[in-house]
């Protein structure tokens, strides 16, 4: 079909932003779930610093994506309804008045960002509890950590499985966009640990390494996915593709695209990553690295969420 | 499950009146709307949230007699899988006894992802109730057997109403007749059950090819690539997760050097 005969959602910047803040909140969660795990004693401030991120960032997704909503008073139907119909899809799961369709990102996605955001409060919770004097749970917070990480990185992850689970040309005909919009939530959690620990300054070096390279492996899984994306798609060869792919590699998008998700948002941030490779990273180095990060992983959501919906 | 309720539209015999398109306006008291310039007599160029019937008009070159005219009476498709009731989140869309998909106006939150999966660009969304909103194939009246107001209306019984089995044999009917008139290029779109989306419960006869109608020629429902999309998003997951798992391992033993 052309794609002037399909239809956009025309989901505002606000969805841009509840994607950036879900990727960031989920990637946070799972990296100091990892630095928890391998060595809580020593890297106490990444795991601190992870789930206070994971927290912050995850409070204002609900809202934002209440706002969005047609009737916002009517969020809760994304959970439940009071008399729910009986034939409402193939993956449709009916509990009493819960449902969950497992065909339907959206809805998989609205409970997961329920579970996530109960392990990330419970997670920061011990953590201000560690932090204030108390014991802690440890054995509470490697269970949430386990959990939470799982729902993580499906917040990360599922904006891009449901932006394929579309009828726009751009988005349905790759495969890869959850892949790489999970690969976007971990660099830019990293990155945002990073940045916090690079701006309050104290013991950090030792903390900041590891992030780091995360941070880096990240980018290149972000930078593999990207260009299998645009191989998929490419490859594809259903109606409109062609000029789909022009909006964001030529067109309307091109500049925002190579300038601000290719080179501000991947290359820079490797390459000096890379240059800093050898010796310690400086703190100035380490904090834009992670600011590029940041801005590059906002960048190529926002582009390719515009080029899908215009075309 | 009653039996399964279907439109049929004859493109051969459609006249461009659009009787259909102000049956469907009045009867579901769609409220007028500015009209727009398409080029052609077409208005609107799309479904709107106010058009759940559209006459489409298209134009297509031919050398023997310049131009040929193709007229179609558009609706939903009431697809067998529906693209946007998979993707509702909040069950609002359902599929009724006869086979039909509507959208429950009281549970609509108007979240916009069914107007983004439809493949027929059908489902439009509501700035005024906030709700998403299509064609019903007229619920209150085919509860009540009097058969959707398009139908009804249309004075060449181009847009037939009735049971999906008995409508499909008379549709392969009409297209063995068309065919024997010289109209090589006559089919069935969205008739068969095994076909795209498992057969719409619209379909239509069209003498040319979909593409002429502005119709995808194998239309997909979106959430098929949900399986593949997740499976590739955890390998992504696993090769952060592991690249991590390593980065805090190595304790920075490279700068300790």
């Amino acid at each position: 079909m052309e794609p002037g005969l399909l239809k956009s959602a025309q989901w505002p910047l606000l969805i841009d932003v509840y994607f950036f803040l879900g990727g960031i909140a989920g990637g946070a969660f799972v990296i100091a779930t990892i630095a928890n795990l391998l060595d809580a004693e020593r890297y106490k401030s990444v795991v601190r610093v992870g789930y206070y991120v994971a927290l912050l960032a995850v409070i204002p997704a609900p809202i934002l994506l209440i706002v969005d909503l047609g009737i916002p008073t009517r969020f809760l139907h994304m959970l439940m309804v009071a008399k729910p119909s009986t034939e409402i899809g193939a993956g449709a799961l009916i509990f009493g008045p819960f449902h969950l369709k497992l065909l339907s990102p959206m809805s998989a996605g609205a409970w997961a960002l329920l579970a996530f955001s109960a392990c990330a409060f419970l997670a920061a919770l011990d953590v201000l509890l560690e932090q204030r004097g108390g014991r802690g749970f440890p054995g509470l917070r490697m269970v949430v950590g386990l959990v939470g990480s799982v729902f993580g990185f499906f917040l990360a992850a599922y904006p891009g499985v449901l932006l394929g689970a579309t009828a726009r040309p751009l988005f349905v005909s790759g495969h890869w966009l959850g892949a790489l919009f999970l690969a976007v939530g971990a660099s830019t959690g990293g990155a945002m640990i990073a940045l916090v620990l690079a701006l309050a300054g104290g013991d950090r070096r030792d903390a900041l390494a590891p992030i780091m390279r995360t941070v880096a492996t990240a980018l290149v899984v972000q930078a593999v996915t990207l260009i299998f994306f645009i191989l998929t798609v490419k490859m594809s060869g259903s109606l409109g593709i062609g000029r789909a792919l022009a909006v964001l590699l030529s067109g309307q998008y091109s500049v925002t695209f190579w300038l601000g998700a290719v080179l501000a948002g991947l290359i820079v941030p490797l390459a000096l990553q890379l240059a800093a490779g050898a010796r310690r990273a400086s703190v100035g180095i380490t904090a834009l690295v992670a600011i590029l990060t940041l801005v590059g992983g906002f960048v190529i959501k926002y582009v390719l969420i515009a080029a899908g919906q215009v075309t | 499950m009653a039996r399964t309720l279907a439109m049929f539209t004859d493109v051969s015999l459609c006249i461009g009146c659009r009787a259909c398109q102000v049956a469907c306006k009045q009867w579901n008291q769609l409220a007028p709307e500015e009209p727009e310039w398409t080029g052609s007599y077409q208005n609107h160029e799309h479904f709107t949230d106010k058009s759940y019937r559209l006459v489409r008009f298209f134009e297509e070159p031919d050398d023997k007699v310049g131009v040929r005219w193709h007229m179609m009476s558009d609706v939903c498709k009431h697809c067998a899988q529906a693209g946007c009731l998979e993707a509702c989140p909040t069950g609002a869309i359902y599929r009724t006894e006869f086979g039909t998909v509507n959208i429950n106006q009281d549970i609509c939150n108007g979240c916009r992802y069914c107007v983004s999966a439809c493949p027929f660009g059908v489902v439009a969304f509501n700035h005024d109730t906030g709700t998403a909103t299509k064609c019903t194939f007229c619920n209150d009246r085919i509860h009540n057997g009097l058969g959707p107001a398009c139908a009804k209306a249309c004075p060449t019984q181009s847009i037939r109403f009735g049971y999906r089995d008995e409508l499909a044999a008379l549709a392969r009917k009409r297209v063995d007749e068309l065919q024997k008139q010289g109209h090589k290029d006559a089919q069935l779109y969205g008739e068969d059950p095994n076909g795209p989306l498992g057969g719409l419960n619209a379909f239509f006869l069209i003498t040319g090819k979909p593409s002429i109608y502005g119709l995808p020629e194998r239309p997909r429902l979106p959430q098929h690539n949900v399986f593949v999309d997740s499976l590739l998003s955890i390998g992504s997951a696993l090769a952060v997760g592991i690249g991590a798992v390593v980065a805090f391992r190595s304790r920075g033993s490279k700068e300790e050097r």
